[in-house]
């Protein structure tokens, strides 16, 4: 029901997402710990294989080098300029201390996956791109995210700053 | 497939800034998120207060665009169901 009338999902991927999904519901079965409905939980690993598989078919073409010179870029001032996010002495002081620790505080792995991220690859196949595991590929993002607030902070920009600039 | 913009866009930079204002020093992965979500959206369901592991879901599905696809996608169903 969650993938009908969407263009790029035809009846027999259902019908493969169906089989998938079961077995990875099986292979998972003793994570359940009771604290919803088991149909409710199969439903979202259901969901989760599905999705997955149609966002890794809309990347499959994306290429490690391609991604990792575009995030190197990411710290041009052609790329992110002061007046991004609009006018304002609070916004471009912002945007120049994102900048700087882009190009200072995160390697090339990180500004790509940053920029992945941002680009909704999906994380699978960002760490797949990388070379990495899951568990480290998150800590990487994790990493590349505090070393960016971090600095930030250190530029006198609070999380209630970004918060109240931006109505999050 | 190339990626095809060079320059960021308005809404990237936002999104940047977006998650670096929610990002804690502890949070859920997608996997830690997977495992929970099913409560967490029962919960929503029912206008039910969650806990503060519960709650770390809701920081995570904010942050990630993926999770947060298929949460919905969830919560349609289980509408649906009601």
């Amino acid at each position: 029901m969650a993938l009908q009338n969407r263009s790029d999902v035809s009846e027999a991927h259902i019908e493969d997402f169906a089989q998938e999904s079961l077995l990875r519901i099986m292979d998972r079965l003793d994570r359940f710990e009771g604290r919803s409905k088991f149909t409710t939980w199969a439903q979202s690993i259901a969901l989760n294989t599905a999705f997955a598989e149609l966002r890794r078919k809309r990347w499959q073409d994306v290429s490690l080098d391609a991604l990792v010179e575009q995030g190197d870029r990411m710290a041009d001032a052609s790329v992110l300029p002061d007046d991004i996010l609009g006018a304002g002495e609070e916004r471009t002081r912002l945007v120049a201390a994102l900048r700087r620790s882009i190009a200072e505080d995160l390697t090339p792995k990180q500004r790509a996956a940053i920029l992945g991220e941002l680009q909704e690859m999906p994380f699978d196949q960002i760490v797949s791109l990388l070379g990495t595991s899951r568990s480290a590929g998150y800590k990487m993002l994790h990493d590349a995210r505090r070393a960016l607030k971090q600095r930030l902070l250190e530029a006198g920009i609070t999380g209630t700053d970004i918060q109240n600039a931006f109505n999050l | 497939m190339k990626p095809e913009e060079k320059k960021l866009t308005e809404a990237q930079v936002a999104t940047i800034v977006k998650i670096l204002g929610l990002t804690t020093d502890t949070e859920f992965n997608c996997g830690e998120c997977l495992q929970h979500v099913s409560e967490f959206a029962e919960c929503q369901l029912v206008n039910k207060p969650v806990g503060e592991v519960i709650a770390k879901v809701e920081q995570h599905l904010a942050m990630c665009p993926e999770c947060r696809e298929e949460y919905e996608a969830l919560m349609k169903i289980l509408k649906a169901g009601q």
